[in-house]
Protein backbone atom coordinates (compact mmCIF):
# COMPACT_ATOMS: atom_id res chain seq x y z
CA UNK A 1 0.00 0.00 0.00
CA UNK A 2 1.50 3.33 -0.95
CA UNK A 3 0.82 6.24 1.42
CA UNK A 4 1.38 9.80 0.33
CA UNK A 5 1.67 12.18 3.24
CA UNK A 6 1.27 15.93 3.05
CA UNK A 7 4.94 16.35 3.70
CA UNK A 8 5.80 14.36 0.63
CA UNK A 9 3.90 16.87 -1.50
CA UNK A 10 6.38 19.64 -0.60
CA UNK A 11 9.55 20.03 -2.66
CA UNK A 12 12.38 18.16 -0.97
CA UNK A 13 14.41 21.25 0.01
CA UNK A 14 11.58 22.73 2.02
CA UNK A 15 10.73 19.43 3.58
CA UNK A 16 14.31 19.11 4.77
CA UNK A 17 14.44 22.65 6.25
CA UNK A 18 12.59 22.23 9.55
CA UNK A 19 14.40 18.93 10.23
CA UNK A 20 17.77 20.42 9.39
CA UNK A 21 17.12 23.42 11.63
CA UNK A 22 15.87 21.32 14.53
CA UNK A 23 18.96 19.16 14.21
CA UNK A 24 21.20 22.20 14.14
CA UNK A 25 19.53 23.77 17.16
CA UNK A 26 19.69 20.63 19.28
CA UNK A 27 23.31 20.18 18.17
CA UNK A 28 24.01 23.73 19.29
CA UNK A 29 22.42 23.05 22.68
CA UNK A 30 24.51 19.89 23.11
CA UNK A 31 27.59 22.01 22.45
CA UNK A 32 26.43 24.68 24.91
CA UNK A 33 25.94 22.06 27.60
CA UNK A 34 29.39 20.60 26.92
CA UNK A 35 31.04 24.01 27.17
CA UNK A 36 29.21 24.82 30.40
CA UNK A 37 30.51 21.59 31.93
CA UNK A 38 34.05 22.27 30.68
CA UNK A 39 34.05 25.75 32.18
CA UNK A 40 32.63 24.33 35.39
CA UNK A 41 35.74 22.18 35.63
CA UNK A 42 37.84 25.36 35.34
CA UNK A 43 35.71 27.09 37.99
CA UNK A 44 35.96 24.19 40.43
CA UNK A 45 39.73 23.94 39.95
CA UNK A 46 39.98 27.72 40.51
CA UNK A 47 38.11 27.39 43.79
CA UNK A 48 40.30 24.46 44.87
CA UNK A 49 43.45 26.49 44.17
CA UNK A 50 41.91 29.45 45.99
CA UNK A 51 41.26 27.38 49.09
CA UNK A 52 44.87 26.22 49.14
CA UNK A 53 46.16 29.79 49.45
CA UNK A 54 43.26 32.11 50.31
CA UNK A 55 45.43 34.95 51.60
CA UNK A 56 47.43 35.27 48.39
CA UNK A 57 44.26 35.14 46.34
CA UNK A 58 42.48 37.73 48.48
CA UNK A 59 45.47 40.06 48.40
CA UNK A 60 45.96 39.69 44.65
CA UNK A 61 42.27 40.26 44.06
CA UNK A 62 42.48 43.76 45.49
CA UNK A 63 44.64 44.71 42.51
CA UNK A 64 41.76 44.10 40.13
CA UNK A 65 39.52 46.95 39.14
CA UNK A 66 35.89 46.25 40.15
CA UNK A 67 34.81 49.10 37.90
CA UNK A 68 36.11 47.28 34.88
CA UNK A 69 34.49 44.07 36.07
CA UNK A 70 31.07 45.59 36.53
CA UNK A 71 31.30 47.62 33.33
CA UNK A 72 32.20 44.50 31.33
CA UNK A 73 29.32 42.60 32.90
CA UNK A 74 26.84 45.35 32.03
CA UNK A 75 28.19 45.53 28.46
CA UNK A 76 27.71 41.80 27.92
CA UNK A 77 24.28 41.73 29.58
CA UNK A 78 23.17 44.52 27.26
CA UNK A 79 24.57 42.69 24.24
CA UNK A 80 22.64 39.59 25.31
CA UNK A 81 19.46 41.65 25.54
CA UNK A 82 20.07 42.97 22.03
CA UNK A 83 20.66 39.56 20.49
CA UNK A 84 17.52 38.24 22.21
CA UNK A 85 15.60 41.14 20.66
CA UNK A 86 17.17 40.37 17.31
CA UNK A 87 16.01 36.75 17.46
CA UNK A 88 12.47 37.83 18.35
CA UNK A 89 12.47 40.41 15.55
CA UNK A 90 13.67 37.84 13.05
CA UNK A 91 10.95 35.38 14.11
CA UNK A 92 8.37 38.12 13.57
CA UNK A 93 9.98 38.75 10.14
CA UNK A 94 11.00 42.30 11.11
CA UNK A 95 14.31 41.81 9.39
CA UNK A 96 15.68 45.35 9.42
CA UNK A 97 15.02 45.52 13.17
CA UNK A 98 16.75 42.16 13.58
CA UNK A 99 19.78 43.36 11.67
CA UNK A 100 20.01 46.58 13.63
CA UNK A 101 19.81 44.72 16.93
CA UNK A 102 22.36 42.18 15.70
CA UNK A 103 24.67 45.05 14.81
CA UNK A 104 24.24 46.46 18.33
CA UNK A 105 25.17 43.07 19.75
CA UNK A 106 28.30 42.94 17.65
CA UNK A 107 29.22 46.53 18.50
CA UNK A 108 28.84 45.86 22.22
CA UNK A 109 30.98 42.75 21.79
CA UNK A 110 33.70 44.91 20.26
CA UNK A 111 33.40 47.36 23.16
CA UNK A 112 33.81 44.40 25.54
CA UNK A 113 36.98 43.25 23.79
CA UNK A 114 38.45 46.76 23.81
CA UNK A 115 37.57 47.14 27.46
CA UNK A 116 39.12 43.78 28.32
CA UNK A 117 42.34 44.65 26.47
CA UNK A 118 42.48 47.95 28.35
CA UNK A 119 42.02 46.16 31.63
CA UNK A 120 44.79 43.70 30.79
CA UNK A 121 47.18 46.48 29.83
CA UNK A 122 46.35 48.19 33.11
CA UNK A 123 47.22 45.09 35.08
CA UNK A 124 50.33 44.41 33.03
CA UNK A 125 51.52 47.98 33.47
CA UNK A 126 51.22 47.50 37.20
CA UNK A 127 53.48 44.49 36.90
CA UNK A 128 50.94 41.70 37.24
CA UNK A 129 51.38 38.96 34.68
CA UNK A 130 50.25 35.37 34.14
CA UNK A 131 53.22 34.19 36.17
CA UNK A 132 52.84 36.58 39.14
CA UNK A 133 50.89 34.11 41.27
CA UNK A 134 48.13 31.51 41.01
CA UNK A 135 45.38 34.13 41.21
CA UNK A 136 46.71 36.10 38.28
CA UNK A 137 47.31 32.90 36.32
CA UNK A 138 43.60 32.13 36.71
CA UNK A 139 42.64 35.75 36.04
CA UNK A 140 44.45 35.87 32.72
CA UNK A 141 43.44 32.33 31.82
CA UNK A 142 39.71 32.69 32.55
CA UNK A 143 39.39 36.10 30.95
CA UNK A 144 41.60 34.96 28.05
CA UNK A 145 39.72 31.79 27.20
CA UNK A 146 36.50 33.76 27.59
CA UNK A 147 37.64 36.42 25.11
CA UNK A 148 38.43 33.69 22.60
CA UNK A 149 34.81 32.54 23.02
CA UNK A 150 33.67 36.12 22.36
CA UNK A 151 35.65 36.15 19.12
CA UNK A 152 34.02 32.87 18.07
CA UNK A 153 30.73 34.62 18.89
CA UNK A 154 31.65 37.34 16.40
CA UNK A 155 31.94 34.69 13.70
CA UNK A 156 28.49 33.31 14.59
CA UNK A 157 26.94 36.80 14.62
CA UNK A 158 28.45 37.80 11.29
CA UNK A 159 27.24 34.54 9.73
CA UNK A 160 23.77 35.11 11.22
CA UNK A 161 23.52 38.68 10.00
CA UNK A 162 24.68 37.69 6.54
CA UNK A 163 21.98 35.02 6.42
CA UNK A 164 19.35 37.61 7.37
CA UNK A 165 20.33 39.71 4.41
CA UNK A 166 20.12 36.96 1.77
CA UNK A 167 17.02 36.10 -0.19
CA UNK A 168 16.11 33.22 2.10
CA UNK A 169 15.97 35.59 5.06
CA UNK A 170 15.57 32.90 7.61
CA UNK A 171 16.22 33.53 11.30
CA UNK A 172 17.72 30.14 11.99
CA UNK A 173 21.38 31.06 12.07
CA UNK A 174 20.54 33.96 14.36
CA UNK A 175 18.79 31.54 16.74
CA UNK A 176 21.98 29.49 17.01
CA UNK A 177 24.17 32.61 17.23
CA UNK A 178 21.83 33.93 19.91
CA UNK A 179 22.05 30.99 22.27
CA UNK A 180 25.83 30.83 21.80
CA UNK A 181 26.09 34.52 22.65
CA UNK A 182 23.96 34.04 25.77
CA UNK A 183 26.30 31.24 26.84
CA UNK A 184 29.28 33.59 26.49
CA UNK A 185 27.36 36.09 28.62
CA UNK A 186 26.43 33.65 31.36
CA UNK A 187 29.98 32.32 31.56
CA UNK A 188 31.19 35.87 32.07
CA UNK A 189 28.62 36.39 34.84
CA UNK A 190 30.16 33.45 36.69
CA UNK A 191 33.74 34.55 35.97
CA UNK A 192 32.94 38.04 37.26
CA UNK A 193 31.65 36.64 40.53
CA UNK A 194 34.63 34.30 41.00
CA UNK A 195 37.36 36.78 40.15
CA UNK A 196 35.96 40.10 41.36
CA UNK A 197 33.47 39.42 44.13
CA UNK A 198 34.15 36.14 45.93
CA UNK A 199 36.38 36.80 48.93
CA UNK B 1 6.05 8.52 1.40
CA UNK B 2 6.06 5.11 -0.22
CA UNK B 3 5.79 2.27 2.23
CA UNK B 4 6.37 -0.38 -0.35
CA UNK B 5 9.72 -1.93 0.40
CA UNK B 6 11.74 -2.92 -2.60
CA UNK B 7 13.49 -6.15 -1.83
CA UNK B 8 16.90 -6.71 -3.30
CA UNK B 9 18.08 -10.27 -3.58
CA UNK B 10 20.57 -10.54 -0.69
CA UNK B 11 24.01 -11.59 -1.85
CA UNK B 12 25.17 -14.89 -0.45
CA UNK B 13 28.01 -14.10 1.92
CA UNK B 14 30.12 -17.09 2.96
CA UNK B 15 30.04 -17.84 6.66
CA UNK B 16 33.51 -18.63 8.03
CA UNK B 17 34.88 -15.27 9.17
CA UNK B 18 37.99 -15.33 6.97
CA UNK B 19 35.98 -16.12 3.86
CA UNK B 20 33.54 -13.36 4.80
CA UNK B 21 36.34 -10.81 5.02
CA UNK B 22 37.74 -11.99 1.69
CA UNK B 23 34.28 -11.70 0.14
CA UNK B 24 33.91 -8.13 1.46
CA UNK B 25 37.32 -7.14 0.17
CA UNK B 26 36.33 -8.29 -3.27
CA UNK B 27 32.72 -7.17 -3.48
CA UNK B 28 31.99 -4.46 -0.91
CA UNK B 29 32.17 -1.00 -2.49
CA UNK B 30 32.97 0.46 0.89
CA UNK B 31 35.80 -1.95 1.67
CA UNK B 32 38.47 0.75 1.47
CA UNK B 33 36.46 3.06 3.72
CA UNK B 34 36.00 0.33 6.31
CA UNK B 35 39.70 -0.55 6.17
CA UNK B 36 40.51 3.11 6.75
CA UNK B 37 38.04 3.35 9.64
CA UNK B 38 39.35 0.22 11.34
CA UNK B 39 42.93 1.41 10.84
CA UNK B 40 41.98 4.58 12.69
CA UNK B 41 40.44 2.62 15.58
CA UNK B 42 43.46 0.32 15.90
CA UNK B 43 45.83 3.30 15.71
CA UNK B 44 44.17 5.12 18.58
CA UNK B 45 44.02 1.99 20.70
CA UNK B 46 47.74 1.37 20.15
CA UNK B 47 48.49 5.05 20.77
CA UNK B 48 46.66 4.84 24.07
CA UNK B 49 48.41 1.65 25.12
CA UNK B 50 51.86 3.00 24.25
CA UNK B 51 51.52 6.53 25.59
CA UNK B 52 49.61 5.66 28.76
CA UNK B 53 50.61 2.16 29.78
CA UNK B 54 54.03 1.57 28.28
CA UNK B 55 55.84 4.88 28.21
CA UNK B 56 53.90 6.73 30.97
CA UNK B 57 53.97 9.91 28.90
CA UNK B 58 50.31 10.38 29.67
CA UNK B 59 49.77 11.56 32.36
CA UNK B 60 53.11 13.33 32.16
CA UNK B 61 55.52 13.66 35.05
CA UNK B 62 55.92 17.13 36.48
CA UNK B 63 57.97 19.97 34.95
CA UNK B 64 58.97 20.82 38.51
CA UNK B 65 60.97 17.60 38.83
CA UNK B 66 64.63 17.93 39.83
CA UNK B 67 67.35 16.50 37.63
CA UNK B 68 67.72 13.59 40.03
CA UNK B 69 64.01 12.80 39.78
CA UNK B 70 64.24 12.95 35.99
CA UNK B 71 67.11 10.46 35.98
CA UNK B 72 65.07 8.15 38.23
CA UNK B 73 62.05 8.48 35.95
CA UNK B 74 64.07 7.46 32.91
CA UNK B 75 65.57 4.61 34.87
CA UNK B 76 62.17 3.28 35.91
CA UNK B 77 60.53 3.44 32.49
CA UNK B 78 63.51 2.71 30.27
CA UNK B 79 62.30 -0.49 28.64
CA UNK B 80 58.73 0.81 28.42
CA UNK B 81 59.97 3.84 26.47
CA UNK B 82 62.16 1.86 24.11
CA UNK B 83 59.59 -0.89 23.45
CA UNK B 84 56.60 1.40 23.32
CA UNK B 85 58.06 3.98 21.01
CA UNK B 86 59.43 1.38 18.61
CA UNK B 87 55.79 0.41 18.11
CA UNK B 88 54.93 4.06 17.49
CA UNK B 89 57.69 4.43 14.92
CA UNK B 90 56.31 1.37 13.10
CA UNK B 91 52.70 2.51 13.06
CA UNK B 92 53.25 6.19 12.20
CA UNK B 93 51.78 5.60 8.75
CA UNK B 94 48.44 4.74 10.31
CA UNK B 95 48.10 8.38 11.36
CA UNK B 96 48.06 9.30 7.68
CA UNK B 97 45.12 6.95 7.14
CA UNK B 98 43.22 8.72 9.96
CA UNK B 99 43.77 12.00 8.18
CA UNK B 100 42.66 10.43 4.92
CA UNK B 101 39.27 9.30 6.15
CA UNK B 102 38.65 12.68 7.76
CA UNK B 103 39.60 14.41 4.52
CA UNK B 104 37.31 11.96 2.69
CA UNK B 105 34.41 13.20 4.80
CA UNK B 106 35.11 16.72 3.53
CA UNK B 107 35.40 15.61 -0.07
CA UNK B 108 31.90 14.13 0.21
CA UNK B 109 30.55 17.46 1.49
CA UNK B 110 29.15 20.21 -0.70
CA UNK B 111 32.12 22.42 0.20
CA UNK B 112 35.13 23.27 -1.95
CA UNK B 113 37.86 20.66 -2.38
CA UNK B 114 40.22 23.21 -0.85
CA UNK B 115 39.03 22.03 2.55
CA UNK B 116 40.18 18.39 2.36
CA UNK B 117 43.41 19.42 0.65
CA UNK B 118 44.18 22.04 3.29
CA UNK B 119 43.40 19.52 6.02
CA UNK B 120 45.69 16.89 4.53
CA UNK B 121 48.51 19.40 4.13
CA UNK B 122 48.13 20.67 7.68
CA UNK B 123 47.81 17.31 9.30
CA UNK B 124 50.60 15.73 7.29
CA UNK B 125 52.84 17.75 9.57
CA UNK B 126 50.92 16.89 12.72
CA UNK B 127 52.59 13.56 13.49
CA UNK B 128 55.86 15.34 14.18
CA UNK B 129 54.90 17.50 17.16
CA UNK B 130 52.02 15.26 18.13
CA UNK B 131 53.95 12.07 18.41
CA UNK B 132 57.32 11.61 16.75
CA UNK B 133 59.43 14.42 18.17
CA UNK B 134 58.70 13.46 21.77
CA UNK B 135 59.08 9.77 21.01
CA UNK B 136 62.51 10.39 19.46
CA UNK B 137 63.76 12.59 22.30
CA UNK B 138 62.63 10.20 25.01
CA UNK B 139 63.98 7.17 23.16
CA UNK B 140 67.35 8.88 22.78
CA UNK B 141 67.31 9.60 26.50
CA UNK B 142 66.46 6.03 27.38
CA UNK B 143 68.96 4.46 25.00
CA UNK B 144 72.01 4.82 27.22
CA UNK B 145 71.43 4.31 30.98
CA UNK B 146 74.54 6.32 31.90
CA UNK B 147 73.65 9.51 30.07
CA UNK B 148 74.67 12.87 31.50
CA UNK B 149 71.78 13.90 33.84
CA UNK B 150 71.73 17.42 32.46
CA UNK B 151 71.23 16.00 28.97
CA UNK B 152 68.46 13.75 30.23
CA UNK B 153 66.74 16.75 31.78
CA UNK B 154 67.00 18.60 28.44
CA UNK B 155 65.48 15.67 26.56
CA UNK B 156 62.71 15.40 29.18
CA UNK B 157 61.81 19.09 28.92
CA UNK B 158 62.00 19.06 25.12
CA UNK B 159 59.85 15.95 24.80
CA UNK B 160 57.06 17.11 27.08
CA UNK B 161 56.95 20.70 25.90
CA UNK B 162 56.78 19.50 22.30
CA UNK B 163 54.12 16.92 23.07
CA UNK B 164 51.87 19.22 25.10
CA UNK B 165 52.50 22.66 23.74
CA UNK B 166 52.75 22.51 19.96
CA UNK B 167 49.13 22.74 19.07
CA UNK B 168 49.00 25.29 16.27
CA UNK B 169 48.64 22.71 13.49
CA UNK B 170 45.83 20.91 15.27
CA UNK B 171 44.10 24.23 15.89
CA UNK B 172 44.11 25.16 12.21
CA UNK B 173 43.16 21.67 11.05
CA UNK B 174 40.24 21.54 13.45
CA UNK B 175 39.13 24.95 12.21
CA UNK B 176 39.15 23.73 8.61
CA UNK B 177 37.04 20.69 9.48
CA UNK B 178 34.74 22.76 11.68
CA UNK B 179 33.91 25.28 8.97
CA UNK B 180 33.43 22.53 6.38
CA UNK B 181 30.96 20.66 8.60
CA UNK B 182 28.90 23.73 9.44
CA UNK B 183 28.54 25.02 5.89
CA UNK B 184 28.07 21.60 4.32
CA UNK B 185 24.68 21.04 2.69
CA UNK B 186 25.08 17.30 2.25
CA UNK B 187 24.70 16.60 5.96
CA UNK B 188 27.71 14.31 5.91
CA UNK B 189 28.46 14.88 9.59
CA UNK B 190 25.97 16.04 12.25
CA UNK B 191 25.93 19.69 13.41
CA UNK B 192 26.61 18.77 17.05
CA UNK B 193 29.93 17.33 15.97
CA UNK B 194 30.72 20.48 14.00
CA UNK B 195 30.19 22.51 17.14
CA UNK B 196 32.22 20.03 19.21
CA UNK B 197 35.16 20.95 16.98
CA UNK B 198 35.08 24.36 18.65
CA UNK B 199 35.74 22.66 22.00
CA UNK B 200 38.69 20.73 20.57
CA UNK B 201 39.99 23.88 18.90
CA UNK B 202 39.93 25.71 22.19
CA UNK B 203 41.87 22.94 23.96
CA UNK B 204 44.73 23.81 21.65
CA UNK B 205 44.66 27.32 23.09
CA UNK B 206 44.41 26.15 26.70
CA UNK B 207 47.76 24.33 26.56
CA UNK B 208 49.65 27.42 25.44
CA UNK B 209 50.60 28.56 28.98
CA UNK B 210 52.56 25.34 29.57
CA UNK B 211 55.56 26.96 27.91
CA UNK B 212 55.87 29.42 30.79
CA UNK B 213 54.59 27.50 33.79
CA UNK B 214 56.71 25.03 35.71
CA UNK B 215 54.03 24.24 38.26
CA UNK B 216 50.34 24.68 38.83
CA UNK B 217 47.19 24.16 36.85
CA UNK B 218 48.68 25.47 33.59
CA UNK B 219 51.92 23.52 33.49
CA UNK B 220 52.25 20.59 31.10
CA UNK B 221 51.03 18.22 33.83
CA UNK B 222 48.53 20.67 35.32
CA UNK B 223 44.92 19.95 36.19
CA UNK B 224 43.69 22.30 33.48
CA UNK B 225 46.31 22.19 30.73
CA UNK B 226 46.65 18.43 30.93
CA UNK B 227 43.75 16.71 32.70
CA UNK B 228 40.72 18.73 31.58
CA UNK B 229 42.22 19.25 28.15
CA UNK B 230 43.04 15.58 27.58
CA UNK B 231 39.58 14.53 28.76
CA UNK B 232 38.00 16.80 26.18
CA UNK B 233 40.35 15.50 23.52
CA UNK B 234 39.55 11.88 24.44
CA UNK B 235 35.79 12.55 24.23
CA UNK B 236 36.31 14.34 20.91
CA UNK B 237 38.29 11.36 19.56
CA UNK B 238 35.55 8.92 20.54
CA UNK B 239 33.02 11.28 18.94
CA UNK B 240 34.78 11.50 15.60
CA UNK B 241 35.37 7.78 15.45
CA UNK B 242 31.62 7.26 15.95
CA UNK B 243 30.44 9.93 13.49
CA UNK B 244 32.85 8.70 10.82
CA UNK B 245 31.51 5.18 11.26
CA UNK B 246 27.99 6.54 10.73
CA UNK B 247 29.22 8.35 7.64
CA UNK B 248 30.67 5.19 6.13
CA UNK B 249 27.43 3.32 6.88
CA UNK B 250 25.35 6.04 5.21
CA UNK B 251 27.66 6.57 2.23
CA UNK B 252 25.87 6.20 -1.07
CA UNK B 253 28.69 7.42 -3.35
CA UNK B 254 26.41 10.11 -4.76
CA UNK B 255 26.95 13.85 -4.80
CA UNK B 256 23.87 15.01 -2.90
CA UNK B 257 22.84 14.76 0.71
CA UNK B 258 23.71 11.55 2.50
CA UNK B 259 20.65 9.50 3.41
CA UNK C 1 9.87 42.52 23.77
CA UNK C 2 9.09 44.46 26.93
CA UNK C 3 9.68 41.30 28.89
CA UNK C 4 13.18 41.10 27.45
CA UNK C 5 13.88 44.67 28.51
CA UNK C 6 12.60 43.99 32.00
CA UNK C 7 14.80 40.92 32.32
CA UNK C 8 17.75 43.03 31.23
CA UNK C 9 16.96 45.71 33.80
CA UNK C 10 16.70 43.12 36.55
CA UNK C 11 20.01 41.54 35.50
CA UNK C 12 21.75 44.92 35.51
CA UNK C 13 20.23 45.77 38.85
CA UNK C 14 21.41 42.52 40.40
CA UNK C 15 24.89 43.13 38.97
CA UNK C 16 25.07 46.52 40.62
CA UNK C 17 23.89 44.92 43.84
CA UNK C 18 26.71 42.39 43.74
CA UNK C 19 29.15 45.22 42.96
CA UNK C 20 28.03 46.98 46.10
CA UNK C 21 28.36 43.71 47.96
CA UNK C 22 31.92 43.26 46.78
CA UNK C 23 33.10 46.82 47.08
CA UNK C 24 32.50 47.25 50.76
CA UNK C 25 35.74 45.92 52.24
CA UNK C 26 39.18 45.33 50.86
CA UNK C 27 40.08 43.20 53.90
CA UNK C 28 36.85 41.80 55.30
CA UNK C 29 36.54 39.68 58.40
CA UNK C 30 36.18 35.97 57.77
CA UNK C 31 32.46 36.15 58.46
CA UNK C 32 31.91 39.11 56.16
CA UNK C 33 33.99 37.38 53.47
CA UNK C 34 31.84 34.27 53.75
CA UNK C 35 28.63 36.28 53.47
CA UNK C 36 29.94 38.13 50.43
CA UNK C 37 31.01 34.86 48.81
CA UNK C 38 27.77 32.98 49.43
CA UNK C 39 25.82 36.06 48.39
CA UNK C 40 27.80 36.36 45.19
CA UNK C 41 27.32 32.67 44.33
CA UNK C 42 23.60 32.87 44.98
CA UNK C 43 23.23 36.04 42.93
CA UNK C 44 25.22 34.46 40.13
CA UNK C 45 22.91 31.46 40.16
CA UNK C 46 19.87 33.73 39.87
CA UNK C 47 21.41 35.71 37.01
CA UNK C 48 22.48 32.63 35.06
CA UNK C 49 19.04 31.06 35.47
CA UNK C 50 17.37 34.23 34.21
CA UNK C 51 19.59 34.17 31.14
CA UNK C 52 18.94 30.47 30.49
CA UNK C 53 15.17 30.71 30.92
CA UNK C 54 14.32 34.17 29.58
CA UNK C 55 16.99 34.79 26.95
CA UNK C 56 17.94 31.30 25.81
CA UNK C 57 14.39 29.93 26.23
CA UNK C 58 15.70 26.50 27.19
CA UNK C 59 12.30 25.31 28.38
CA UNK C 60 10.87 26.00 24.94
CA UNK C 61 13.50 23.84 23.33
CA UNK C 62 12.70 20.92 25.63
CA UNK C 63 11.68 20.40 29.24
CA UNK C 64 14.50 17.91 29.72
CA UNK C 65 17.00 20.47 28.54
CA UNK C 66 15.72 23.02 31.04
CA UNK C 67 15.98 20.39 33.75
CA UNK C 68 19.53 19.55 32.71
CA UNK C 69 20.60 23.20 32.73
CA UNK C 70 18.97 23.69 36.14
CA UNK C 71 20.71 20.61 37.49
CA UNK C 72 24.05 21.82 36.16
CA UNK C 73 23.62 25.29 37.65
CA UNK C 74 22.58 23.92 41.02
CA UNK C 75 25.48 21.48 41.09
CA UNK C 76 27.94 24.23 40.16
CA UNK C 77 26.75 26.79 42.70
CA UNK C 78 26.41 24.24 45.50
CA UNK C 79 29.74 22.65 44.58
CA UNK C 80 31.61 25.94 44.63
CA UNK C 81 29.94 26.94 47.91
CA UNK C 82 30.83 23.57 49.43
CA UNK C 83 34.48 23.84 48.39
CA UNK C 84 34.55 27.28 49.99
CA UNK C 85 32.70 26.19 53.12
CA UNK C 86 34.74 23.08 53.80
CA UNK C 87 37.99 24.59 52.56
CA UNK C 88 38.56 21.71 50.14
CA UNK C 89 41.80 22.48 48.36
CA UNK C 90 44.37 21.22 45.93
CA UNK C 91 47.06 19.19 47.70
CA UNK C 92 50.07 21.31 48.68
CA UNK C 93 52.86 21.59 46.12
Amino acid sequence: MIEVTAAAALPSTQRAQPDAFAERLSGAWAFIAFECVTFSAYFVIYMLYRMRDPETFARAQTHLSPTFGVANTLILLTSSWQVARSVHSARAERYSDAQRQGAFTLALGVVFVVSKLSEWSLELSRGYTFGTNDFFAFYFFLTGIHIVHVLVGFAFMIAAMTKLRTEERHPQTMEVAGIYWHMVDLLWVIIFALLYVVR
Amino acid sequence: MSTVAVEHASPVVPSPWFKRIAWHLRHNRKADLWIAWWTMVVFYILFGIVFVLMTHVMPPPSPAATTEQVVQWFGRIRTGILDGFSIIFLITGMAAVCNAIIAYSMSRMSVSKAFPYAYILLYSLSAIPGMLYSAILLSVGALRPDRDPALLHWLYDGAFLAFMGTMGIFLLGTLVWLIAILIDKNRVLPPWFGYLNICNLLTEVVVAPCWTQRRGAFSWSGSISFWVDTLIFALYTVAFILVLRRMVEREDFGTGALP
Amino acid sequence: MTQLRNVWLVLCGITLLSWWLGSEHSAPSTQAAALITYGALLITGVKVRLIVVKFMEAHQQSKRLQLAMDAWLLALVVGLAAIYAFKVSMPPV
